[in-house]
């Protein structure tokens, strides 16, 4: 009340808002109206989403890597048709309000196709803008929820969470002969598909969790929900969580006592769950992963070597997956002669491929693989369970 | 009834930490009447910085958590220093001002550290006690032990010693301690180095609890603010009881209602705020502006 200047501050800032969105607008217009899609000549251009910044960019990293790996072998080949592959990394942030706001900007952008993201809500964030805009998505998000989208333009370069669970819960109750299993996953898409493709794989053999605790996303301590599966004894302790949360569950939990062991699908298999964790505390988990390592395969070696030549890093999962996923839509535009829209999704779902998980063969929901094989962290490392 | 105590026994370590959390809002507030909303982003870089000291440069956990604490104490100083022109002129350029810090303090965290964040082990190796069956680990009765030592010096400082007697004044009346010979400036700037340096130790502790990234300040500074605020803004001994009494609270929420316990936490803090504004230890509060 004794401050005039005050109702008038918003007005120079809206005057600031204004002339900020012209300037936008202004110096896209011409973007635009040059490259149309599925343009015959230049570039070919592909989006790739994922969390640069923020606790899953360690996630976004492994699949941009991967993404890049593909890419820059098939312009070293030539490209397709003569024509150059042009990447554009964008960051997401493991944001789906972000995710949505960047659907919009690759679709006036003109992107032909869009890998990632690696993070299953916000691929589902984006998928309404990019069935709408025709961009076919090849995504490493494996929750359920997304083949629920019923989006033609929407393909999984791995398995869903029902694939990884179901061979998970198979394995934990009749090779091992577990009973009494305990269930910790959080509320958000990704730890949400876990749960209930767990939840239901164990159902349909019989099992019941004894303790079935809920946290969330963005929790760091979970005393609460370990103190109750504690005072269950379980033989077995499921995660439905990303690679960090899970591995601050791990090393709660052997703070408070918690012996038995953990099980879980791709996050579990990760570098970083295991150094979150820390070594000791992760020794015996039970992965379920399409992916278990780099030795695996003549085809897998020769991939981490490349990705140790490109980034001096060790290759995992996620970067296999995203290299699998890239080739798979680098595949389907040389098969369509650079085709856009509904036809470069057509072109995709008919493509077969030998990846380095797997055999390839898409199926009308988008997913591609249907089968894992169960890994063990031994040593702080992954390996084949024999 | 062991599962209720295990609840309250994580719920206690971690309200310690909202309580020193709580403490740097309140010391800040009551000398300058300003809540600095850059704190939680201080405790934030104290954390990163005591991981560094203790993780990569493998100085003793304590005596990294002294150089955390000196680091973001500096912090503090050139804080108050760029604050310092608007102090009983602008008030609200001064409180935007403590926000973009904010900001800046997280940009300048994922340029040195990165953008994934790290696990810090914990500096105790010995087993968790197991008493009746209830876990407690080594290094949150430390945590405990940390957070008390801090709240009786801070009170001994406050009301015992020259220049804490002195900032109780400014923040009675500046102008007539300026007219005593207490120098404000000096003073404010005491506060938002102490401020800082508590800022430092809560998120130095907390690290190997919890797990240290850019967005350690935003999960901090929530809990220590409400905590601030349902004991009393301004009031040390509401800091103490508001973080305790939040950490608990947080810690019995998770466990009966899961994935909504941030939302039942908050829920039962605003009842509380609403039955009693000025919360616990409620004092006048000071305006300079």
């Amino acid at each position: 009340m004794n401050r005039p200047a005050r109702p008038l501050a918003p007005r120079p800032l809206l005057v600031g808002a204004l002339v900020l969105g012209a300037a936008v607008t202004a110096c896209s217009a011409p973007g635009d109206s040059a490259e149309k899609a599925g343009s015959d000549s230049g570039p070919i251009k592909i989006a790739i989403v994922d969390a640069r910044s923020g606790q899953l960019s360690s996630l976004g990293d492994w699949e941009y890597k991967g993404a890049k790996l593909a890419i820059d072998e098939w312009n070293k080949k030539g490209g397709i048709d003569g024509r150059t592959i042009q990447m554009k990394s964008f960051d997401d942030q493991g944001d789906p309000t972000t995710g949505t706001n960047l659907a919009r900007k690759i679709a006036s952008e003109k992107y032909i196709a869009m890998i990632g993201t690696a993070e299953s809500a916000v691929t589902i964030a984006m998928a309404p803008v990019l069935k709408q805009s025709e961009i076919p998505n090849i995504t490493s998000g494996q929750a359920d929820a997304l083949v629920a989208q019923k989006s033609p333009f929407l393909f999984l370069n791995g398995p869903t969470s029902t694939t990884y669970d179901s061979t998970l819960a198979k394995f934990l109750v009749e090779d091992q002969g577990f009973k009494k299993i305990a269930m910790i996953s959080n509320n958000g898409s990704f730890g949400k598909g876990e749960h209930d493709a767990f939840a239901k794989a164990a159902g349909e053999l019989g099992v019941t969790p004894v303790s079935d605790q809920v946290v969330t996303t963005d929790q760091k301590d979970f005393s609460a929900a370990l103190t109750k599966i504690r005072a269950a004894k379980p033989e077995v302790v499921f995660i439905g969580s990303e690679e960090v949360e899970a591995g601050l569950i791990v090393k709660q939990a052997r703070d408070l006592g918690i012996d038995a062991p953990f099980a879980g699908a791709a996050p579990q298999g990760t570098p970083v769950f295991i150094e979150t964790a820390g070594k000791k505390a992760v020794e015996g988990t039970f992965v379920s992963s399409p992916y278990l390592s780099n030795e695996i395969s003549p085809a897998a070696q020769k991939f981490a070597a490349a990705y140790k030549a490109a980034y001096g890093e060790e290759a995992e999962l996620h970067g296999a997956k995203a290299y699998d996923g890239t080739n798979i839509v680098l595949t389907a535009l040389k098969n369509s002669k650079v085709a856009t829209g509904k036809k470069l999704a057509d072109a995709i779902r008919a493509t077969r491929y030998e990846g380095l998980l797997g055999d390839f063969e898409f199926g009308e929901d988008g997913v591609g693989i249907t089968k894992t094989t169960i890994g063990v962290i031994r040593d702080g490392k992954l390996v084949e369970h024999k | 009834m062991q599962d209720t105590f295990q609840t309250l026994v994580s719920g206690l370590s971690l309200g310690a930490v909202y309580a020193l959390v709580a403490m740097g809002f309140s010391l800040v507030y009551r000398t300058m009447g300003l809540v600095n909303f850059a704190h939680a982003d201080i405790a934030m870089i104290g954390a990163y910085a005591a991981s560094t000291f203790y993780l990569t440069s493998e100085l003793p956990f304590a005596v990294a958590m002294i150089v955390a604490i000196l680091v973001t104490g500096a912090i503090g100083l050139v804080i108050e220093r760029v604050l310092r022109p608007l102090e009983n002129k602008d008030f609200d350029l001064m409180l935007i001002g403590t926000i973009g810090f904010g900001i800046v303090l997280q940009a300048v965290a994922i340029l040195i550290w990165g953008t994934t964040g790290r696990a810090v082990p914990s500096p105790l190796a010995s087993a968790p006690l197991d008493v009746f069956g209830i876990r407690i680990r080594t290094y949150d009765l430390l945590v405990m032990g940390v957070a008390a030592l801090a709240v009786v010096a801070l009170g001994f400082f406050l009301s015992r010693t020259k220049r804490g007697a002195a900032m109780q004044a400014v923040a009675m009346d500046h102008e007539a301690a300026t007219a005593v010979g207490i120098d404000v400036g000096r003073s404010n700037a005491l506060a938002f180095a102490i401020g800082a340096g508590l800022a430092a130790l809560a998120g130095g502790l907390v690290g190997p609890m919890l797990y240290v990234d850019a967005s350690l300040g935003g999960a901090l500074g929530i809990k220590g603010f409400a905590a601030a605020m349902l004991g009393g803004f301004g009031s040390i001994n509401g800091a103490v009881v508001g973080g305790i009494a939040i950490g608990v609270l947080d810690s019995y929420a998770a466990g009966h209602f899961q994935g909504y316990s941030v939302l039942v936490t908050f829920l039962v803090f605003t009842v509380a705020i609403m039955i009693r504004p000025t919360g616990i230890f409620g004092e006048r509060t000071v305006s300079r502006a």
